[in-house]
């Protein structure tokens, strides 16, 4: 009972861990995505004025 | 400026993780009814702690915008509650792991659970009403209102194993070296929040900039 | 009291233009019928386990069949501006939100009326026992739907998709409310007198709809106007 219960813990104490990760990881792949179109913005207006 | 504070809390944060796991995994013993299982309690309740800590902060925010029309604390109530959502998610299954384990359920519909799972479906449906609106101020105002009726809930769930007899466990005397252990879980935990939201903040003043650059590039 | 007279006009504007137009209560008659119709076939309806479903099934009922309703509420301004000319009129917000609120109650309560000899029938209930009790708790129940309802379509009145926000949002709010009123309900349509236990779930839907009403009047000037 005790070694399965161990086990149990290790799943429990994963799924806490992986939501975690998981929305780490979205929040630094949506902060890329918005420097890039910022950036993308950017050296659009420079053109222009550019021109 | 902020980036130092976000790595420097990060950084405090994976220290005091690492060494509450040890302290959690290796110094405390096994509890007599529960063998190892119970450990995961200094996740579960923590976690819920910090929602309910975060959630009323939010209140604040969002009685400040409505009040003064200030964008910045939009700004501090989206985060806040979308920050909220991991950690939601992790107490709830943390909790329907435990409660398979110990009592041979994945869930209930008592008092507690009830409440909290509508909280979190509220915030869930928080972030999609903000998704839905474009316009800033008024995503801003309804969201705020909308936030504000969520959080009625969070007194319910917070007092729902005082006042009624629920599946969930009462509120129960703890050994002070578990309680030492649970409040320096909660620390962690709390720097790790500090650092999403710090993170998010920053996202929002990231899209306020785009949107500004996008209004420019279709005016010229 | 001009607050109490000005809400009165809304209430009787907006009967008046529903009674006589009749879009939204035709559909939520229709839609109640079906869906007690539907749920007779989903599992058999033998004398104990319609006791125990009973409460559920009907404010099931009443929570979907109030959502064409109270969606209606605030969109039926929009055409023509309506909304626009109501907030210049000098009328307080929380008057407007009381109005339309008594309103849709109205609304909902004669679909309901409707749905509780429908349930008696299709289902063999002997629903009418303790019919005062059940009448009390029904309105208790309502107020607490409409009041949310009426403030949420208020609130989502201007977004582009508003047909989906509203229940999307509103029934993780109403679930305190169903929840109380399903398990009386279920009671009381047992045939079972009010006890300790349900007086507490009674309470509790008094305390919900204060507490709700109160949030609902305070806000819905902001959202309205700004």
């Amino acid at each position: 009972m005790d070694a399965r219960n161990f086990q149990y813990m290790f799943y429990g104490f994963s799924a806490a861990w992986v939501l975690i990760v998981i929305y780490a990881f979205s929040m630094l792949a949506r902060e890329r995505k918005i420097k890039a179109e910022i950036d993308r913005l950017k050296s659009m207006m420079e053109e222009k004025e550019r021109k | 400026m902020r980036e130092k504070l976000i790595y420097i809390l990060g950084a405090v944060a994976a220290f005091l993780f690492v060494r509450n796991l040890n302290v959690i995994l290796n110094v405390l013993p096994d509890e007599a009814q529960q063998g190892a299982m119970y450990r995961i309690m200094f996740f579960h309740i923590p976690s819920w702690w910090t929602a309910m800590l975060l959630a009323t902060i939010a209140c604040y925010t969002n009685v400040a915008y409505l009040a003064t029309g200030k964008l910045k604390y939009d700004a501090i109530s989206v985060s806040l509650t979308e920050v909220q959502l991991p950690i939601l998610f992790t107490g709830l299954s943390t909790g329907m792991i435990w409660g398979r384990i110990i009592w041979g359920i994945w869930w209930t519909w008592d008092a507690r659970l009830t409440s909290a799972l509508v909280y979190v479906l509220l915030c869930c449906g928080y972030v999609i009403l903000r998704n839905g609106i474009a316009d800033p101020t008024q995503r801003a105002k309804i969201s705020a209102v909308f936030s504000l009726f969520a959080y009625a809930d969070v007194p319910i769930v917070w007092l729902s194993i005082r006042l009624w007899r629920t599946q969930h466990p009462s509120p129960m005397e703890l050994p002070s070296e578990m309680w030492h252990a649970l409040l320096w879980n909660w620390l962690a935990i709390i720097l790790l929040m500090i650092v999403f939201l710090l993170l998010r903040l920053r996202q929002e003043e990231m899209r306020r900039e785009l949107d500004g650059l996008r209004r420019l590039a279709h005016a010229a | 009291m001009d607050f109490w007279r000005h809400t009165i006009t809304i209430l009787q504007k907006d009967l008046r233009a529903e009674l006589r137009s009749k879009e939204a209560i035709n559909a939520s008659f229709s839609f109640a019928l079906v869906i007690l119709l539907l749920f007779s076939f989903a599992f058999d309806p033998t004398e104990d386990t319609v006791r125990d479903l009973s409460g559920g099934l009907l404010w099931i009922v009443f929570a979907f069949a109030g959502a064409l309703i109270l969606n209606r509420s605030f969109a039926r301004e929009l055409p023509n501006d309506c909304l626009d000319a109501l907030l210049a009129a000098p009328l307080p917000g929380s008057a407007l939100l009381l109005g339309k609120a008594l309103a849709n109650l109205l609304l909902l309560l004669a679909v309901e009326a409707v749905c509780f000899p429908a349930f008696g029938l299709f289902y063999n209930v002997r629903w009418t026992r303790q019919f005062w009790p059940l009448l009390i708790v029904v309105l208790l129940g309502t107020w607490g739907i409409t009041v949310i309802g009426t403030m949420f379509s208020a609130l989502t009145v201007n977004l582009r998709l508003r047909e989906v926000m509203l229940p999307l949002l509103v029934y993780p709010v109403m679930i305190p409310c169903l929840m109380a009123a399903m398990k009386v309900s279920n009671q009381l349509i047992g045939g079972e007198p009010l006890d300790a236990e349900a007086m507490v779930w009674i309470r509790f839907l008094i305390g919900f709809d204060v507490i709700f009403t109160s949030l609902a009047v305070l806000l819905v000037e902001i959202v309205l106007v700004g």
